[in-house]
């Protein structure tokens, strides 16, 4: 059974979603000195920033996005069960850190989203908070489908958010050989990754639903790599791609676009060239395959949906973004149709994308047309 | 139909006995709940030494109950096969903010070169879910719950959802929270009077094996043992576990249905109900 996506609203260093695909499609990136935490004391000179200040910055792009899918989804929680799962990577843990450096303690039911949500989602019947690593938001996808096919929801919102932390920004300044200065996917010359700020939240239903629709969701798969703690494994992310495939009972020859995950580190991009590779070359697929990364950053949780947007936009404008910051393409991507220079236009119809998260937890999902 | 067939309880600091005495009588503790639980510093006596380095409290306890689900003898546990039809669903808030305002702390004052790179796992709060995947080779989905309270309950719903829907044919739920000064400090926040660090685990399977699980919003069956609210109080018992305390009620809860101490057990957690055992009980 697929699932329709009716309303997709999306937060990044660009603003909305039409907005964030307007920039892919004019390939810029909107890195900037980073604004959170000391440059010195991190090791990371630059981030892709939402430029708003304030308290519970995170907790506003969520409510934000979410009050706006939910609002053009239609729900009508009197008739309908309306569920929200939020996938999310650093969550507000930035409220520990700064408790830790000397500010209020954080009440712990406020380290969730479950009141956010409440306050601008009237009638909501659960808010789950998932914590996913960088696969988080397509863990989210997955288990709203799930409730929607089995009837144990009408509506789901599907969202994700996440700002930065400190302690993730020293990482990734410790393992870096120099502060990269931008995020360039699957380029034989990157440096490593920068985080990105943003939220998303996508409504949906069942397909018999009446109204309009952005896109279906044939299936979201997933999988563990069960292997390392960090480092990704191309069997676990390859399971995944089979995984999405059986379940949307489709062949990899079908598969016209890949929003990949493509986050620029050492690590990442020759593995998901590989996994892309033997699961959708080597069986005779050829898609064009776009990576966001560098214009957006790396959103961590919110990775996943940031890519199920950019999806549904290529699927409905006949248009596939470049990857920002590739120029040449790493050895290992060799035969793969990344899109170089500017966008492409193209009548996809199915549509790939892709998450991995630390610790090996994979989500892939396929979407088509409505 | 899904069922429960195996579970764990593994709270360091807990005396199980005045509960299972007054539930079961002298004596008829359940075999499968007897022993000691080995505090996180000493989880080495049980999962043995090797890949514990940097591990956190909450990690040590959920790998501990796991282990002890599984009915694994004290030890290290073989480089496991990949089983890409277990999944792990964890229930956990508070694993690592120790280490994170640790290292926020280390790093406003010295800078990141004095962060350890062997803390780069812990600085995502999923930790813990793919950290008991990886031990024991669940290579189905991995999912860690951080709904606060709820989390155990949200769990749980969550691990019959992966069922139903077939993306396993077995699920690893296992709850775990630490009480290291900076979670204790949060939850104390929060309204604990009495935070505890512990763990559990419950391994479902969509089978028919096991003891029958059913969940309800609504009213509860006729059941001979209610745990949690107008039941049996395991929070003034054994103290607060936060996110991990509906796996703890789950697990007492299968224990005392396969161990035939009641026909059915009511578990009632944050908004639902579930009930093990019952008609099918035994089959």
């Amino acid at each position: 059974m697929t699932v329709r996506v009716v309303a997709s609203s999306l937060r990044t260093c660009f603003g909305t979603g039409d907005q964030t695909f307007e920039a892919l499609l004019r390939g810029e990136n909107g890195v900037g000195p980073l604004r959170h935490g000391s440059a010195d004391r991190l090791g990371v000179e630059r981030g892709y920033h939402i430029l708003d200040d304030g308290p519970s910055r995170a907790g506003r792009w969520l409510a934000g996005c979410a009050a706006d899918a939910f609002a053009r989804s239609r729900a009508d929680p009197v008739r309908e069960r309306v569920i929200a799962i939020v996938g999310t990577g650093l969550g507000e843990l930035a409220a520990v850190e700064d408790w830790a450096l000397g500010g209020a303690v954080p009440d712990p039911e406020h380290l969730h989203y479950g009141g956010v949500l409440r306050a601008v989602l009237p009638g909501v019947t659960d808010v789950i908070t998932l914590t996913g690593a960088c696969s988080a938001g397509g863990h989210a996808l997955a288990l709203a489908q799930d409730l929607l096919e089995l009837g144990e929801a009408d509506v789901v919102l599907a969202c994700a958010v996440d700002g930065m932390t400190r302690s993730m920004l020293a990482m990734i300044g410790r393992v870096a050989a120099e502060p990269t200065s931008r995020v360039r996917p699957f380029d034989a010359d990157r440096t490593g990754v920068l985080l990105g700020e943003g939220a998303a939240a996508v409504a949906l239903t069942r397909t018999e639903r009446p109204g309009p629709a952005l896109a279906s969701v044939l299936a979201t798969g997933l999988s563990c790599d069960a292997r390392h703690e960090t480092a990704p494994d191309v069997a676990g992310i390859a399971e995944a791609m089979r995984d999405a495939l059986s379940r949307a009972a489709r062949v990899a020859s079908e598969v016209d676009v890949v929003v990949a995950h493509g986050t620029g580190t050492a690590l990442n991009d020759p593995v998901e060239s590989a996994a892309l590779r033997e699961v959708l070359l080597e069986p005779g697929g050829s898609p064009l395959v776009t990576a966001v990364k560098g214009a957006v950053g790396h959103l961590s949780g919110t990775a996943a949906l940031v890519n199920v947007d950019v999806a549904i936009r290529c699927l409905r404008d006949g248009v596939v973004p470049a990857v920002t910051g590739l120029e040449t393409v790493l050895p290992e991507g060799d035969g793969i149709r990344f899109v170089l220079g500017g966008p492409v236009e193209a009548a996809p119809r199915l549509v790939q994308t892709e998450a991995f998260g630390f610790g090996g937890a994979n989500a892939v999902s396929l979407l088509e047309a409505a | 139909m899904i069922g429960v067939t195996a579970a764990s309880v593994h709270l360091p600091d807990t005396d199980l006995g005045p509960v299972l005495t007054e539930l079961a009588g002298p004596g008829g503790w359940p075999e499968s709940l007897a022993g000691t639980a080995c505090p996180p510093e000493r989880a080495a006596t049980l999962l043995g030494r090797r890949g514990l380095l940097m591990k956190e409290p909450a990690t040590r306890l959920a790998l501990c109950a796991t282990h002890r689900a599984l009915g694994l003898a004290p030890g290290p546990v073989p480089p496991p096969d990949r089983d890409p039809g277990t999944a792990v669903v964890a229930a956990v808030n508070l694993g690592n903010v120790e280490t994170v305002a640790d290292l926020a702390r280390t790093v406003e004052r010295e800078g990141y070169r004095a962060a350890s790179p062997l803390t780069a796992p812990n600085a995502s709060s999923n930790v813990v879910a793919t950290t008991v995947a990886r031990w024991f080779g669940f290579g189905g989905a991995n999912l860690q719950v951080c709904s606060g309270a709820m989390a155990g309950a949200d769990a749980l719903v969550l691990a019959v959802l992966l069922l139903r829907a077939g993306r396993a044919r077995r699920v690893a739920l296992v709850g775990a929270e630490p009480a290291d000064p900076v979670a204790a400090d949060l939850r104390r926040e929060g309204g604990a009077v009495n935070p505890r660090a512990g763990a559990a685990c419950v391994v479902l399977t969509a089978s028919g094996d096991g003891v029958p699980l059913e969940l309800s919003d609504g009213e509860d069956r006729e059941a001979s043992i209610v745990v949690g609210p107008a039941g049996v109080d395991l929070v003034a018992r054994w103290g607060d576990y936060y996110g991990a305390q509906d796996v703890v009620s789950l697990a007492l809860a299968y224990h005392l249905t396969a161990a035939g101490v009641a026909a059915s057990v009511t578990v009632r957690t944050g908004g639902r109900t579930a009930v093990l055992g019952g008609a099918n009980a035994g089959s």
